[in-house]
């Protein structure tokens, strides 16, 4: 079982703070969606984690350690960056090999991964002949390779059709069904919210949200609550508490509450519902929201 | 100790697993074999020296102008390529000591020098003999066995020169072109011709100096000529080893 830390993380490039102090944690057993708009940050974080880059200040360790501190990297993290680290030369069973012998992996565990990830067929041709996908494919056996408890992929959903996202998506969540720690970045909430469990989303190299995909969905969910006497509900629920607004005479609308703290509330003061509904936001748009506010606060 | 041989076993199934090394060491041994040829054909012409001759035998025996170039560019290419292609990020992430990486990279490039620079010589040695001995001459000039080691030490230096401009450039072409450029151009022909003594203290002026017959032009005695060369090796890489370490990759 291992965890992902971040702790006061800062990388600059001169007079430019990729990195603002970020601090959070990756657990194991989930499938940790790492969100923000292309320039936000996610990549240099994350290699910043893999030891390719060094940070200005902070630390980000996997049980503690540095990436260059563990020992036997590849059998404990396994990292799919992007799909261009490849000699287009080479096959994709002979860069899996390069890989096996530098670690001391066993050759028959490039054949294994290979079929994993569905390459059995393609294993003996030069990799400049892939298409995006296939690259993506690779990558992702490379990072299996290992057998890794750390799992940590770069908009692995990247150029993949739709089988290939859905086969991906698969692949995330029986990786943390089997207890591990999958970290996946992704520019789009609506493109991994059927697969993560947790949410870190940064923006401008800041985080912005730490939070469990449900939460996030539950924090900006609304209850639309319609009645004879909206007005009367909403004096009932801005009295307990709820943060409410009226949508119109007999429509009242409650942030931040469950549909049933707002039924019940009702029937207490009784006041007949004639229609209650949850409406959850729009991710998209609850994404674009929590990414603009950061950066409408650093303008 | 065991993870350098795992490492040094990476660094040769890179090497082996992409055309660049054979197509190289095919172009090497065809002009090893046909520079040969050509001698043994023009020999005692046009004021050449005549075939059989001392001079005309260390003449046939130049292959370290093809070996070295060679290996100056597969060196170029094995360390070049890794940042070209971001190969790099794969093999720093499987070791990440990167110090362990360049320094295995180096020796395993520079081994592969100077294996296949006496390969080359052993051919075209070969070649020699027999192109002799079918006009007639069955002897060779002495200081052969030093031109040899010259050829093979020259090879391994020129290797360890193109792993540290791969990753000193991390541009495979312009490194290639800037370092045939200056070897055979700059160094040879405008260098050789303006400043001679300066020349020869440069990496391609100790290389002839390595590589040349005793006491012929006035280059470097083919020990300082060593030294000089190995010392030009030597401080590349220590600047690329820095450089590659500390370096953030992208």
């Amino acid at each position: 079982m291992s965890t992902i830390r971040f702790r006061k993380l800062t990388k600059r490039y001169g007079p430019i703070v990729a990195i603002d102090d970020l601090s959070f944690d990756v657990r194991p057993g989930k499938v940790t969606g790492f969100l923000g708009p292309n320039g936000s940050g996610k990549t240099t974080t994350l290699r910043v984690l893999l030891g390719l880059a060094a940070p200005s200040s902070g630390t980000a360790t996997i049980d503690g350690l540095a990436y260059r501190q563990l020992p036997d990297p590849v059998r404990r993290v396994g990292a799919a960056l992007d799909s261009s680290t490849f000699h287009p030369g080479r096959s994709a069973a002979q860069h899996l090999r390069v890989v096996a012998t530098a670690t001391g992996l066993p050759p028959r565990r490039v054949d294994e991964v290979l079929g994993l990830v569905g390459l059995s067929d393609s294993a003996g041709r030069a990799v400049g002949g892939f298409s995006l996908g296939m690259r993506q494919r690779l990558s992702l056996a490379g990072a299996l390779l290992g057998d890794p408890e750390v799992l940590i992929f770069d908009e692995p959903l990247n150029g993949l059709d739709p089988d290939g996202i859905r086969w991906i998506r698969g692949l995330l969540r029986s990786l943390a069904g089997e207890n591990r720690t999958v970290f996946v970045s992704s520019h789009l909430l609506t493109e991994v919210a059927q697969t993560v469990d947790d949410v870190v989303v940064l923006s401008r190299g800041r985080l912005v949200a730490e939070t469990t995909l449900s939460e996030l969905v539950e924090r900006t969910s609304v209850v639309r609550v319609r009645t004879t006497d909206a007005p009367r509900l909403l004096d009932v629920l801005a009295a307990a508490g709820v943060q409410v607004r009226l949508i119109d005479g007999s429509t009242v609308e409650g942030r931040h509450a469950s549909a049933e703290v707002i039924g019940l509330a009702a029937a207490e003061a009784g006041l007949p519902i004639l229609e209650l509904s949850r409406q959850d936001a729009d991710l998209e748009s609850l994404f674009f929201d929590l990414v603009h506010q950061n950066q409408e606060i650093a303008a | 100790m065991k993870i350098a041989i795992r490492l040094g076993r990476a660094e040769v199934r890179k090497l082996f697993t992409t055309k660049a090394l054979p197509v190289s060491f095919a172009v090497a041994i065809v002009l090893a074999i046909g520079s040969v040829l050509i001698d043994a054909i023009v020999a005692g012409k046009s004021g050449t020296p005549r075939l059989g001759t001392a001079a005309d035998v260390y003449q046939m025996l130049k292959f370290a102008a093809i070996t070295c170039v060679v290996m100056l560019i597969v060196g170029i290419l094995a360390a070049g390529g890794e940042f070209r292609h971001r190969t790099i990020i794969p093999t720093v992430l499987a070791t990440p000591r990167r110090a362990m990486v360049f320094a295995v990279k180096v020796v395993v490039v520079a081994g592969l020098g100077a294996a296949f620079s006496a390969a080359i010589f052993g051919l075209g040695l070969g070649t020699t003999v027999v192109t002799l001995a079918a006009h007639g001459i069955h002897h060779l000039p002495a200081g052969v066995g030093g031109l040899y080691a010259g050829t093979v030490i020259s090879s391994a230096c020129f290797a360890m020169i193109g792993v540290a401009l791969g990753a000193l450039t991390r541009n495979t072409i312009a490194a290639i072109v800037v370092a045939i450029a200056w070897v055979l151009f700059i160094e040879q022909v405008i260098l050789q011709a303006v400043a001679p003594d300066i020349e020869k203290w440069l990496p391609t002026g100790a290389a002839i100096g390595l590589t040349s017959a005793p006491g012929t032009g006035h280059f470097l005695p083919p020990v300082v000529a060593g030294v000089v060369l190995t010392a030009y090796a030597i401080a590349l890489l220590a600047v690329a080893s820095r450089t590659t370490i500390r370096r953030d990759l992208a």
